[in-house]
């Protein structure tokens, strides 16, 4: 939800003059590029335990990030004061990498082509421009949260536990979360490059326990979109109650298989955040641009099946991983990793970018005002195929099904990853069979990328809080069709 | 660290919340200072500055409870900030379990901060230059170069915290702590073009201590050994865990001994104090109040007290962590919000022989063949059951004796019955981390590969 540039430049009470000194400063002792973040973020909480919203508050961090770049080099500071005093002491410390010792290159940053004003030569900046803004905002807000007072919030939440309490007498406790956070971002680099941009975040969360005889079963059921709070609808209320009691017969009746390796089915959407561990981390640029990653050195080359296109994309309106902008100015895009099976592109921010000698992917996120932006993922799924999800199932002999991972980790060099299935089914003679929990996954993401042999016609990107963690956390999407993973190592009993 | 004004400013806002009709009120302030230089392959790759500052503030206002933040510690907008937060409270629903702790609980002995020797005096006198330096002589990539090694990311950092916590009860603690920090990840290919990374790191209160030098060898060497693996059969193996690792089993059994776990009962230690759950040779204490051992604090967030006690002792449960809302909610006596430096006491089940060496090897030869996990790789435990299912990597080990690497491999199981079938713990605890846990060995593991 933009406003007019004169409202972030107030906010943080800032000139254009003082921007372009901040810049030319960071850049003055041989730096090849600078850049600034602006950020002013607000967040509230709500939680509802024990039937009551007895607990909340908000959160105001505030202040801005300046990066000084010396080819691949980074200096980085912040301060949480923008005052230029303390501003150009921040300047100051991020500089200190241009006065660091050794050579290396110095790959240029490449502006924009379409936005450029300028280039890394501080001389530009006295004729820059004000770049034109995304004209279709991908989350625009209705009801702003910084409107919406505790009061308001709390019948919803109140609902959604009375309403999860009456599908299943079996509920025994019932947490809901509400969290919001609006940030407004101004950035400035040393192409004259200003933006600015007003993120939304809202997120529901509900954590049940369920007691059946005298055993317990838990389970989690989230909703996060970059929107206001338009957001908390009775259908979303509906949605939310009704999945946090799906499958919970089954979660009860639930063994461990028999572990060995296997044909795996993973059901659409959720499971995508196998997509996004095994897989996407492996395509970000400064994993492959330090050779470690399994995909170093790999573009354009076959990597999979030809049905199979794996795309990161910030252009989903009010999707978690939507961005107008990444956290260096770069408009949000989708990218296209893998198309029909050839490795295509990695995920860049502007330093890979300029590595490589391509276009920025507008994938260099940040946690906060506080960190540098690194290259990451936004939503990320694979498209959908031929096949349908009925003809999957029933072309496995026996393996698994997959329909809820909870947590999952790779490691980027060797590409093995691991995944915990809160639930699923055993698949014997194409049907599924005995349910299944709390049994791990385990396998070669490349491998496994290759040994997909089948893609639904189902593809659908989850709407769940998720969020990635790679030294600062990143709120993300991620999807995928109902596939056949030819063979994965199922641990069990 | 804290200046005079930003101490005073945090008590301003005490005052300001019983003025705008707060009935108690806690001010946590914290401020850090990180300086961090990396590199690449040998070459300084980035350089950062990192100041915080946040003020925290809990209300506690009609019997109603609300907790807020801010980074901003501008005297006329703490007045709004503390005005918009009571009013906040006060649209919440009353909970009369909410409280500030028992003054007669609170920490006393936390005055400057310094207390627990976690400071080092020599901090101040650090200049970037010694920082860069400490960096740069890391690196052993040119060492290594030939070595099959691609890549080398060496991160040095030191770090300064200083926290101050008050409440209206009179509540004043103080901690300030000061962390150097060397870590480095090594990237290597064998002749197939199959990459394997290693890790090692070291950290500790006081510049003098810090072992920076060893960190690259023992990372290349973590990222070299694991080159050739081999798959192995499932089944059920005997399972060494190293010191670097050994922790991830431990912090689901506090975990589960947390009273908001156990009042939703979402914990598989439900009513377990004072049963016997555990083998009667395993002994895990939280002792916070070794000075100059990392993780050590003389009080929780709540100003409450730490204080030595045994969590888990000859197998028996013996502390559940009750903070003061909890207790009054479960209605059972108060202690401390969670375990703070968990130490495990080296040990032996009794129908094996004591080895000589208490380390890793010792623990090795002692049970003879198995495999040692060096690294888990993702996974979950269920916490209302207590069921879990890791990714680990390892080695197996005959004879007490490295055989070869494994990867892709699982192991699964469920938390109780792990314990239950715990062999020995050694004494080699990592002084860098502040879960004090040895390598451990255990007996009957499912491993799926």
């Amino acid at each position: 939800m933009y406003k007019e540039g004169s409202y972030y430049l107030d906010l943080f009470q800032v000139t254009r003059q003082g921007l372009e000194e901040l810049v030319r400063a960071g850049i003055k002792d041989g730096g090849s590029y600078s850049d600034l973040f602006f950020e002013n973020t607000t967040y509230h909480e709500l939680l509802l335990r024990d039937g009551i919203v007895s607990s909340g508050g908000f959160h105001v961090d505030h202040g801005v990030g300046i990066r000084v770049l010396k080819g691949d080099r980074t200096g980085y500071a912040y301060s949480e004061s923008t005052d230029m005093k303390a501003m150009a002491g921040a300047v100051k410390a991020a500089s200190m990498i241009a006065a660091g010792q050794g050579g290396g290159d110095t790959a240029t940053i490449y502006p924009d082509r379409e936005r450029s004003v300028g280039s890394g030569d501080a001389s530009h900046l006295r004729n820059c421009q004000m770049p034109v803004q995304q004209k279709a905002d991908r989350y625009p807000m209705v009801k702003d949260w910084r409107d919406a007072e505790a009061k308001t919030l709390v019948p919803f939440m109140e609902r959604l536990q009375r309403t999860i309490s009456a599908k299943d007498p079996r509920v025994h406790k019932v947490i809901i979360s509400l969290s919001d956070q609006v940030s407004d971002i101004l950035m400035f680099n040393s192409l004259g490059e200003l933006t600015f941009d007003t993120r939304p975040m809202g997120t529901v969360a509900a954590s049940i326990v369920f007691t059946q005889d005298d055993r317990i079963e838990n389970k989690t059921v989230s909703r996060s979109f970059r929107t206001g709070v338009e957001m908390l609808t009775d259908s979303l209320l509906e949605e939310m109650a009704s999945e946090a009691v799906k499958g919970v017969d089954e979660r009860f009746a639930a063994k461990r298989p028999k572990g060995g390796k296997m044909p795996v089915v993973m059901g659409a959407g959720a499971s995508g955040i196998l997509l996004h561990e095994a897989m996407g981390h492996a395509f970000e640029a400064d994993f492959n641009k330090k050779g470690q990653s399994i995909f170093s050195g790999r573009i354009g080359e076959r990597v999979c099946r030809e049905a199979i296109s794996i795309v990161d994309d910030g252009t989903i309106p009010g999707n978690r991983g939507a961005v107008n902008y990444d956290d260096e100015g770069v408009p949000g895009q989708k990218t296209f990793m893998v198309r029909d099976g050839i490795l295509e592109s990695y995920l860049h921010d502007r330093i890979s970018a300029a590595h490589f000698g391509v276009t920025p992917t507008g994938n260099g996120r940040r946690e906060s005002f506080r960190y540098a932006p690194i290259p990451r993922m936004r939503a990320t799924y694979m498209l959908g195929g031929n096949s349908t999800k009925e003809d999957i199932i029933a072309s496995v002999k026996k393996g698994i099904y997959v329909d809820q991972f909870s947590n999952g980790q790779v490691q980027i060099g060797e590409g093995d990853f691991t995944f915990f299935v809160k639930s699923g089914f055993l698949i014997e003679n194409g049907r599924l069979t005995m349910p299944v929990k709390d049994i791990n996954i385990i396998g070669n993401g490349p491998q496994a990328l290759a040994d997909i042999v089948a893609v639904g016609n189902d593809p659908k990107v989850d709407d769940g809080a998720w969020t990635c963690g790679k030294g600062q956390s990143c709120p993300v999407s991620c999807g995928i069709p109902t596939v056949l993973v030819d063979s994965l190592t199922v641990g069990g009993e | 660290m804290l200046t005079a004004e930003e101490i005073r400013i945090a008590e301003n806002c005490l005052a300001k919340a019983l003025a705008a009709g707060a009935r108690g009120a806690r001010v946590t302030l914290n401020k850090s200072l990180m300086e961090l230089f990396g590199t690449l392959n040998g070459e300084l790759d980035k350089v950062s500055h990192c100041l915080d500052r946040s003020m925290s503030v809990c209300l506690f206002v009609d019997g109603r409870y609300g907790t807020f933040s801010t980074n901003r510690l501008v005297e006329n907008e703490l007045d709004d900030f503390i005005k918009r937060s009571v009013a906040t409270v006060r649209m919440l629903a009353e909970d009369p379990c909410r409280e500030l702790p028992d003054p007669s609980r609170t920490a006393k002995n936390a005055l400057t901060g310094k207390e627990l020797e976690l400071y080092d005096p020599a901090y101040p006198d650090l200049t970037s230059d010694e920082r860069l330096r400490m960096a740069m002589e890391a690196s052993i990539f040119k060492n290594r170069e030939g070595d099959g090694l691609i890549s080398e990311e060496g991160e040095y950092s030191d770090s300064i915290y200083d926290t101050l916590v008050m409440d209206t009860n009179g509540l004043r603690c103080r901690h300030t702590e000061t962390s150097f920090e060397y870590g480095v990840e090594m990237t290597v290919k064998d002749s197939g073009g199959n990459r394997f990374s290693g890790y090692w790191w070291d950290s500790t209160s006081r510049l003098k201590d810090l072992s920076i030098n060893d960190c690259g060898e023992t990372a290349f060497q973590r990222a070299t050994a694991q080159i050739g693996p081999v798959k192995i059969p499932g089944g059920k193996y005997t399972m060494v865990v190293d010191s670097e690792n050994s922790s991830r089993l431990v912090t689901p059994l506090t975990a589960a001994l947390g009273a908001f776990s156990l009042q939703q009962r979402n914990s598989f230690l439900i009513d377990t104090l004072g049963k016997k759950i555990f083998p009667e040779w395993l002994d895990i204490w939280d002792r916070p109040l070794r000075e100059g051992r990392t993780g050590s604090r003389l009080f929780d967030s709540e100003g409450v007290a730490a204080r030595e006690t045994p969590v888990i002792e000859k197998g028996v449960v013996k502390e559940y962590f009750v903070n003061t809302y909890m207790s009054n909610k479960m209605g059972i006596a108060p202690t401390i919000e969670d375990v703070m430096r968990p130490v495990l006491e080296p040990c032996v089940a009794p129908w094996l022989e004591r080895p000589a060496a208490m380390d890793r090897d010792g623990i090795m030869a002692l049970v003879g063949d198995g495999i040692l996990v060096t690294g888990f790789n993702g996974g979950n435990s269920n916490s209302a059951t207590g069921d879990f299912s890791f990714g680990v990597e390892g080695f197996l080990f005959k004879d007490g004796k490295i055989v070869h690497p494994v990867r892709e491999t699982l192991i699964t199981g469920n938390l109780l019955t792990l314990w239950g079938n715990l062999l020995a713990a050694g004494d080699d605890a990592r002084a860098c981390k502040s879960k004090a846990i040895p390598t451990l060995a255990f007996a009957d593991v499912d491993f799926s590969a």
